[in-house]
């Protein structure tokens, strides 16, 4: 019976553990909004920090569906009309990644700019 | 308007085709009737109408990333009944006289999986235009044509497994097996990190400036053996690791079916 706890015991501070090790993880991802309108991107040129994730949100404001999509970030993820989407991108190298709406891509273009820290307190 | 649906159809319909014309030249090497491909037909049409029916609540699971996790869930299966399709060829190669129902099943599932995740992204496309008067017919013609062509692919991709002489069409098929399980496995990875699941890390290398994934040829090798160009590191792990799973898998259907077992060791 004891050993039992203790086995218990410590399975539950190795959990602990673990949820410690991702919970700051989760805490500090920078989260960053885009909003499609008319088929366009607002913001269309969209800044973020090097060498870390973040988490895109992704409003579509037109009642037809988007599909958010780059092949520089390697992503795409269909967007209904009048939905939000979240899209998780990077860790990135500074540098200029592309996106467009696959569904409209005359119009429906943007990119992220990504930046090193250093610059991005100037 | 035309030519943005052919693309986005045609992308769709590629994987399917592509799919579906190296499982009718297997069936026709393991001399099995190829009904099955209709009932995969009707199946991943029923799939994808359910799925795309149900799209938004979907993607609002688990905390908005619900539908990166419903198609890794389709493309891992899809990937897990290739594998036992890759077991049982060879099984039915050494033995014509067994019964090729269990293949025949595997090859519809796999099929139906690919299908219900392409055709409920068609879906919410064309829908989106259904009542924009405008639009509508340009959409609808130019996903014709773009089913057109990515049939034309598939048919293409048919006959040139059987034109092959008869001692290479079916390892040619087998190998193609590898490739379209790998790049499904290594695409529903590549969700899972969108998705935020799997930990992200910096693209290994990038070859984009030789073959762009936007090109002609980028997009078929895409829809053909998973082509991307900048892969992270866990993406690579999942496309090798798959391989050799699918590989693992047919070796052990070859040498469980075999009768001079020991001669090969």
């Amino acid at each position: 019976m004891k050993q039992i706890m203790r086995i218990g015991k410590s399975r539950l501070s190795v959990i602990a553990f673990l949820i410690l090790l991702v919970a700051p993880s989760y805490a500090s991802t920078p989260e960053f909004e885009i909003e499609i309108r008319n088929h366009l991107f607002l913001p269309d040129t969209l800044t973020i920090p090097a060498g870390v994730k973040v988490k895109l949100v992704i409003y579509n404001r037109d009642a037809t569906p988007e599909e958010f999509e780059s092949y520089e970030l390697n992503r795409e993820k269909v967007i209904l009309g009048g939905r939000k989407a979240i899209v998780f991108i990077g860790p990135l190298a500074p540098g200029e990644y592309p996106f467009f709406g696959e569904f409209n891509p005359q119009t429906a273009l943007g990119t992220i700019l990504v930046v090193a820290e250093a610059d991005a307190a100037k | 308007m035309l030519l943005n649906s052919v693309v986005i159809i045609l992308r769709e319909v590629l994987e399917a085709a592509l799919l579906m014309s190296v499982f009718l030249a297997s069936a026709r090497f393991l001399q099995t009737r190829n009904r099955w491909a209709i009932s995969a037909l009707v199946a991943g049409a029923i799939g994808a109408a359910t799925y795309g029916f149900f799209l938004e609540p979907v993607s609002d699971l688990f905390d908005g990333v619900g539908q990166e996790v419903c198609n890794a869930i389709l493309q891992y299966g899809a990937f897990a009944s290739l594998a036992a399709v890759a077991f049982h060829i060879p099984r039915r190669a050494n033995n014509l006289k067994s019964s090729p129902a269990t293949i025949v099943a595997l090859m519809a599932l796999t099929v139906t999986l690919a299908i219900t995740r392409e055709g409920a992204e068609i879906l919410v496309y064309v829908s989106g235009f259904w009542n924009v008067s405008d639009f509508f017919s340009a959409v609808a013609l130019g996903s014709v044509i773009g089913a057109c062509i990515g049939f034309s692919v598939g048919v293409l991709i048919y006959y040139l497994l059987l034109a092959q002489p008869i001692k290479w069409a079916l390892p040619t098929s087998v190998l193609l097996i590898h490739l379209i399980a790998a790049g499904m496995a290594s695409q529903a990875t590549r969700l899972l990190i969108q998705a935020d699941w799997i930990p992200a890390a910096g693209p290994m290398w990038d070859t984009s400036s030789i073959l762009s994934e936007q090109s002609l040829t980028g997009q078929l090798l895409y829809a053909l053996v998973g082509y991307e160009a900048s892969p992270s590191g866990i993406e690579v792990v999942a496309y090798v690791g798959s391989v050799l799973i699918v590989a693992t898998a047919y070796f052990a259907g070859k040498f469980s079916s075999q009768p001079a077992r020991d001669e090969m060791e």
